[in-house]
């Protein structure tokens, strides 16, 4: 454990120097300022569009305008952002060979997956909590209505979700050299998980559903306990998936 | 509404933003112009992508043109 903790200081200090923690941080930022933002502008712009020669009836924009935004930014280009970032994770070092002084002076290599995982999953909440309160103040100030009334529902589904993403991601990382890998490997299990969507009765035991139900959980016309089923599945499988990730690096040749 | 009427109407939102991805702008700037080597492309590609390109350029920089050691 206490190699688990020295590689984890290890990676986030790299995270610091690769720039990597402020790209994270200016691109959720700017997620979060840009929420409110489009459902202000959206009925300003559908107006310049369509000219002269009809009139479209806008109704004001709310505070569900501004949710919708968030969560479309965070799961259509938040999380693929950070998938890119981390993609490269156990590969790149791999690949470098930067890992074998460490294991050869008896660093566990089951540290290595688990430290990078912490420090991923770390990341990834902190970036999609620095973009919800700031979209919060925002909304809060732009849009006071009681339309929203379950503001933080909507948020934690996204969060257990990404502890199952970013396994995928660390999955993927640890199966190649390239540093590629993560990234394809969690695109094509997202693209995966959401053609399963198509058959109704798995909706509730599908993790997508942590991703795609949030709109209608901060309307609160959904209660948490229909997804229930699949927010323990996407922790069960996050589990597996970090062990398997384990297994693969045991097996590796560095 | 006339462009700067939208533009001075929603200045909490829009002062932030321009400072934040002139900023990221500037970091990446700073530290093409400090390395000689880059992993992909070359010093002109990256500055004007960074310059061009708001803000992709410069995270695009960041996350693969960087040289890392």
């Amino acid at each position: 454990m206490r190699a688990t903790w020295f590689f984890i200081r290890k990676e986030l200090l790299e995270s610091w120097r690769s720039y990597h923690l402020l790209i994270i941080a200016v691109v959720f930022v700017i997620f979060g300022i840009e929420g409110p933002l489009m459902a202000k502008l959206t009925p300003e712009i559908l107006k310049m569009a369509s000219g002269s020669g009809m009139t479209i009836k806008m109704t004001d924009p709310t505070s569900l305008d501004s949710w919708q935004q968030y969560y479309k930014n965070m799961t259509q280009i938040g999380i693929y952002v950070l998938a890119v970032i981390f993609s490269g994770t156990i590969s790149g070092e791999v690949s470098r060979g930067t890992l074998i002084n460490l294991v050869t002076k008896g660093l566990p290599r089951y540290s290595v997956v688990l430290a990078k995982y912490i420090v991923a999953y770390f990341q990834w909440c902190l970036a999609l909590v620095t973009a919800f309160f700031i979209n919060w103040v925002y909304t809060a100030y732009y849009f006071s209505d009681n339309k929203s009334p379950n503001v933080l529902t909507g948020l934690w589904p996204l969060l257990i979700f990404g502890s199952m993403f970013v396994a995928v991601t660390i999955f993927g990382s640890a199966l190649g050299k390239s540093n590629y890998l993560g990234f394809l490997t969690a695109v094509v299990a997202f693209i995966f998980l959401t053609l399963l969507n198509l058959f109704k009765d798995v909706k509730r035991y599908n993790p997508i559903s942590l991703v795609t139900d949030n709109m209608s959980l901060v309307k609160g016309t959904e209660k948490i306990s229909h997804i229930m089923p699949a927010v323990w599945i996407t922790i069960l499988s996050a589990v597996v998936l970090v062990y398997l990730a384990v297994l693969l690096l045991k097996h590796k040749k560095l | 509404m006339h462009n700067t009427d939208i533009f001075m109407n929603n200045l909490p939102l829009f002062i932030p933003l321009i400072l934040l991805e002139v900023g990221l702008d500037v970091a990446a700037l700073i530290h093409i112009f400090r390395h000689q080597n880059y992993r992909t492309g070359n010093r002109i590609l990256w500055v004007l992508l960074t310059l061009l390109v708001n803000p992709i350029g410069a995270i695009l920089y960041f996350v693969v043109g960087r040289e890392t050691y």
